[in-house]
């Protein structure tokens, strides 16, 4: 078993380690003076980094199934089963939980199936351990897998997108010097790749790390990435602005963040998820151990205002809450309920959730294949796994905050994207609502739908943004689709990839059959999770209510979208004619991903992906969580959820068929003109053109009293602290100007004295150096005679 | 009118006097150089002087001799010295010899 | 009065007159004579002191030699309008000025001074007279032959005082106490009856061998760089 874990974080390792080689060598070779900014060597380079580190994933992958006999597809049938399979099943994850690193205690599971450890220890301050570890749980390896396959992908497409960069001479259209020219410079495409592979390397790394705060370094990096990405037109004031927005509200999210590891730290002294093998033997227990213990449960006071940590093993090796009160560790719940928002409000900036998603749609400013890669695949995926990967210390006052602030960006991001004309700003603003559903998913206790939207986003998003990146280049960087239309016939295979990416985010099925897109399945899993959640808690009905109609209006978006784009006649002729089909590096890419956006999600709950995900489903999420008070919330178990599979699947098909309609009417076949709609509710319109008024209540919340503090502390700068230094200074002057008189007067006065009465008794005692002989003698002679008379008058007589 | 030593020394001082004014007053280098010869001779005549009047006795007229010989010794190289002086600046003025004035 | 007093007083001013010439003389031959005079009396002058090989020296050497020199040298500078180089009256009042103060505190100098015997506190000169030859001598260098100092002085130049040490050419009754044996005039320093003076008595004094010679290579040296300094040159602006 050792050897398995051992195999794994190597090939994990090498797979998370590559790109990173690879950012160095693009970096430092190709920024070479004398290279050769027409190579696509470092195109190359890339894709050949993260292909290999997609082997690597899908070997371990490979390698970790048949280290567990394939468990985690024969795991009990969760979805059709009775309590008491729930029952077993959360047996199951318990196990596979609790006692990953130690022998299993019971005889049903003997396989692990969880694999912790250390790679590296970078420091060690008292009982702080700094250390690059790797938890790698199925989550992980479907994490590594997906990421590295997409990320390939968008390498293959970026290779053809970022082919314009190729020049020694690039010039910048959309940047105007002040003679009216254009800007010019060198191309970058090696600089793009290097930031890809280091984005890479940052993702990898988060999703492969061990204890939180390696999470957080990585976490940090993958923002640097981003920010380098977002900017990498860095002369257009626009996306350097972007880039700063992005960083800047990003830091928001990360100060929360912040917050929950200081009190992470305080109260649990680890910041470990797995249980750590100390040098004597000891096993310390790590985050998820002591929080939940083997079965999922709190150990709270009777007055449920205290949480004792679980840091004693049993007989069973099961973690336990020491009996002994002066042996306990306990953390107030007030202080884990904050601790959990703080890691959330990490998410929320990271995933773009509100308050936070602002900055998204300003990102849509880098590149394409920066887009479809960090800004709706993986990056922002970060911030839902890591709300996954941190779920058992979230308690459900927390889970509720989730799920709410989950709903409302999932809304906010959908009504958004209705109105919005630039093609990817449609994408973010739909990103931005997946990714609300995703929360909301987690939130409601669907910790697989959550992740399993996740990964099923990821491919479809993926897909959309790389087909419209082919659009994009096609149009000659026309972003906007009013100026579209009629593509289909242009650029064939595009809008027909286009076309399943979108009945994938619709989550459009065939009824009555298995048949459905990936989108479909993931979505259904997440309403059915809040449906169930509503039954259990009547006050949140809004949390299946407002996602339903979501999904309407996504499906109604995307559609719009694709009907405005490729469909109809082309509205601007000039651009239409020159429209071209991409090349191959670029549509292979779009082929692969309508593939996987399709099927990926194939069997729905009952299908691989699922039960991958849910496999390290955190322990007692199966079961649910009964309320017990009448102001907590519940959680639906399995069973729940799975009985209201039909209704909201349902409901969810019938809404996507709602959304879709009405667009084929408005924009396919043009029944109701879209400019009567907007002309009817222009202040709707207006509303949600303006993103709900997001920036402009930043602006007046946050930048313009900034403004105000700052203008009121350049003042106190100017008018205080620069006269008191002022003073000080012209104080300074004044001692110097006075130093400078007594310097010049009396020091140099006496020195000057000195020198000028030597002078002047040299120049005196000069004239009587004649140089006449006969003068001296005189003098010789006067001089005696002056003895004598001294002697006489002095001496005393007698 | 005895010729007691005071008069002897008198006679001597007033050779000496004679001496040095005659160095202070001559421009002429030979006159500079006899007034020398003097104020030798006024030493001179002190020696014998006090030789004869005195327990110095044999020992001043030793002196004087080696006087007379520094003298003779002295008007050979100052005499030189006049001669190159006066090749020099073809006078015996030593007021012109003043090229080492302050 | 005897001859020699008249004597003295003759030669002392000669000598007077003849330095005080110098002195004010504008002619440079002038001085030349005037010097001649002064040197010539200041020899009788030392003869009258007894001392007579000083005088003879002084005659030689200076009349007969270094005021040749000096004439020579004016008459080898002597050009034309450069013979009389006046003195300005101004240096000529001061050094006279200076000279009188000079003379007087001198002149003063000695007159104040008891020349008296440190012994018995008599006055010296009316023990000793210039030309006699008085038993009565004491303290000075009196020899029984008076004015015949050229055989100490000779025997001093060879490290040999005689009037010390041998008690040479003084009168024998001031001698006797010491020498049983007669005294032989002109005698040499072997010769037999000579007894050393008492151990007893002072060390002996010193003679004047090693600084004869020392003078004596001085002149040498002197000789030559004269001649060096003397010899024509050929002047560099010509």
């Amino acid at each position: 078993m050792e050897s398995l874990g051992n195999r794994l974080s190597t090939l994990l390792a090498i797979a998370w380690l590559l790109p990173l080689f690879g950012f160095v060598v693009e970096v430092f070779a190709m920024s070479w003076p004398n290279a050769n900014r027409k190579s696509k060597a470092a195109a190359y380079f890339a894709i050949f980094c993260i292909g290999f580190g997609f082997v690597c994933s899908s070997i371990a992958f490979y390698e970790w199934g048949n280290g567990t006999d394939w468990a985690v597809f024969k795991a009990v049938d969760h979805g059709h089963g009775e309590a008491a399979t729930a029952t077993e099943h959360g047996d199951h994850a318990a196990v596979g939980h609790a006692d990953h690193e130690h022998k299993a205690v019971t005889h049903e599971t003997p396989k692990q199936t969880v694999f912790a450890g250390t790679f590296y220890n970078l420091a060690q301050f008292g009982n702080l351990k700094v250390s690059l570890d790797y938890y790698i749980d199925s989550l992980t390896l479907a994490m590594f897998v997906m990421v590295t396959l997409i990320a390939t992908c968008i390498h293959i497409f970026a290779t053809g997108y970022m082919a314009e960069e190729l020049v020694n001479d690039y010039v910048d259209h959309q940047v105007h010097t002040h003679d009216g020219g254009h800007f010019h410079r060198p191309g970058r495409f090696y600089k793009f790749f290097s930031y890809m592979s280091l984005f890479c390397f940052a993702m990898l790394g988060l999703v492969l790390a061990g204890n939180i705060f390696q999470v957080f370094i990585f976490w940090e990096l993958v923002g640097i990435c981003s920010y380098l990405l977002i900017g990498f037109y860095v002369e257009r004031h626009s996306a350097s602005t972007a880039a700063n927005k992005a960083f800047i509200v990003n830091r928001v999210g990360d100060f929360g963040f912040i917050i929950g590891l200081m009190i992470l730290w305080t109260s649990f002294g680890t910041f470990s998820f797995a249980d750590q093998h100390g040098t004597d033997g000891k096993v310390q227990p790590g985050l998820f151990s002591m929080a939940r213990g083997h079965d999922g449960e709190l150990a709270k006071t009777t007055d449920g205002k205290t949480v004792v940590l679980k840091t004693e093993q049993d007989g069973h090796g099961h973690w336990e809450a020491p009996a002994e009160p002066s042996h306990q560790k306990t953390i107030t719940y007030t202080l884990l309920i904050v601790a959990g928002l703080g890691v959330f409000g990490g998410c929320v900036g990271k995933s773009a959730q509100f308050p936070l998603q602002t900055w998204l749609p300003d990102a849509m400013e880098g590149p394409t294949p920066v887009s479809a890669l960090v800004h709706s695949a993986t990056m922002v995926a970060a911030g839902v796994y890591l709300a996954g990967r941190f779920y058992p210390m979230f308690v459900p006052e927390v889970l509720l905050t989730i799920a709410y602030v989950g709903c409302i960006t999932a809304f906010v991001g959908a009504t958004i994207a209705i109105v919005a004309t630039d093609i990817k700003k449609v994408l973010a603003y739909s990103t931005i609502s997946q990714l609300g559903y995703m929360m909301l998913g987690l939130g409601v206790g669907g910790w697989g739908a959550g992740l399993f939207h996740l990964v099923t986003h990821a491919c479809f998003k993926s897909l959309m943004f790389l087909c419209s990146g082919s659009v994009i280049a096609g149009c000659h960087h026309e972003q906007e689709m009013p100026k579209m239309g009629g593509l289909l016939r242009k650029m064939p295979i595009t809008a027909l990839t286009m076309l399943v990416g979108v009945m994938a985010i619709a989550g459009l099925a065939i009824p009555g059959t298995s048949i459905a897109f990936s989108g479909y399945h993931s979505k259904d899993a997440i309403l059915a999770t809040a449906l169930a959640y509503t039954k259990l808690n009547p006050i949140h009905f809004l949390l299946f209510v407002v996602p339903l109609l979501t999904a309407g209006i996504t499906s109604f978006y995307m559609f719009r979208l694709w009907f405005y784009t490729f469909l109809g006649k082309p509205r601007d002729q000039h651009l239409h004619e020159h429209v071209h089909e991409s090349p191959w590096e670029m549509t292979g890419p779009l082929l692969l991903l309508a593939v996987l956006a399709a099927g990926c999600a194939i069997g729905g709950e009952d299908g691989k992906l699922f039960k991958m995900l849910t496999f390290s489903q955190p322990v007692g999420v199966a079961d649910g969580v009964d309320g017990a008070a009448a102001h907590t919330v519940s959680l639906p178990g399995h069973t729940a959820i799975h009985e209201s599979h039909s209704t909201a699947g349902s409901a969810a098909l019938l809404a996507a068929f709602i959304g879709m309609s009405i667009s084929y009417l408005v924009y396919g076949k043009g029944v109701i003109n879209p400019a009567d709609i907007k002309r009817q509710a222009a202040s709707v319109h207006a509303f949600l053109a303006n993103k709900w008024g997001f920036d402009d209540l930043y602006d007046v919340m946050f930048v313009k009293p900034a403004h105000v503090v700052a203008k009121f502390a350049a003042a106190i700068d100017k008018f205080v602290f620069d006269e008191i230094l002022h003073t000080f200074v012209r104080m300074g002057i004044a001692v110097s100007k006075w130093d400078r008189k007594f310097d010049e007067g009396v020091i140099d006065g006496i020195v000057n004295l000195m020198g000028n009465s030597t002078y002047s008794l040299g120049i005196s005692l000069r004239n009587v150096q004649t140089g006449k002989i006969r003068q001296y003698v005189t003098f010789i002679a006067v001089s005696v005679v002056t003895l004598f008379v001294l002697l006489f008058a002095l001496y005393p007589k007698g | 009118m005895e010729p007691t030593p005071d008069k002897f020394l008198f006679i001597s001082a007033v050779l000496f006097v004679c001496g040095v004014v005659c160095m202070t007053t001559k421009r002429n280098g030979i006159g500079i150089l006899m007034g020398v010869e003097l104020v030798l001779n006024a030493a001179n005549l002190n020696f014998i002087t006090f030789s004869r009047f005195t327990p110095l006795g044999l020992d001043g007229q030793v002196f004087s001799l080696f006087v007379i010989v520094l003298a003779a010794a002295e008007a050979a190289v100052a005499l030189a010295i006049a001669l190159n002086f006066y090749n020099n600046h073809l006078t015996i003025d030593v007021d012109r010899g003043d090229e080492l004035h302050g | 009065m005897t001859a020699e007093i008249i004597l003295f007083w003759l030669f002392a001013f000669l000598t007077c007159a003849g330095a005080i010439l110098v002195a004010v003389s504008q002619n440079v031959v002038r001085m030349a004579f005037s010097l001649v005079l002064t040197l010539g009396s200041t020899a009788v002058l030392f003869l009258l002191l007894g001392a007579d090989f000083v005088g003879a020296t002084q005659l030689l050497v200076y009349v007969g030699g270094t005021l040749v020199l000096l004439v020579f040298g004016v008459m080898l500078t002597a050009t034309g309008p450069f013979t009389r180089i006046k003195s300005s009256p101004a240096d000529a009042i001061l050094s006279g000025l200076i000279g009188v103060v000079f003379l007087f505190i001198v002149a003063s100098t000695v007159t104040a001074v008891p020349w008296v015997d440190s012994e018995d506190g008599n006055d010296i000169s009316q023990k000793i007279k210039i030309g006699t030859h008085t038993k009565s001598a004491e303290g000075g260098f009196n020899p029984a032959q008076q004015g015949n100092t050229t055989r100490p002085l000779g025997l001093s130049f060879l490290s040999l005082r005689a009037d010390r040490d041998l008690k040479l050419g003084l009168p024998s009754e001031l001698s006797a106490e010491s020498n049983t044996a007669p005294v032989v005039p002109g005698a040499s320093v072997v010769m037999p009856g000579v007894t050393p003076p008492p151990k007893s008595s002072v060390p002996p004094s010193t003679g004047y061998l090693l600084p004869f010679e020392i003078v004596s290579v001085h002149l040498l040296v002197v000789l030559v760089g004269a001649a060096y300094l003397a010899r024509t040159k050929r002047r560099a602006t010509t």
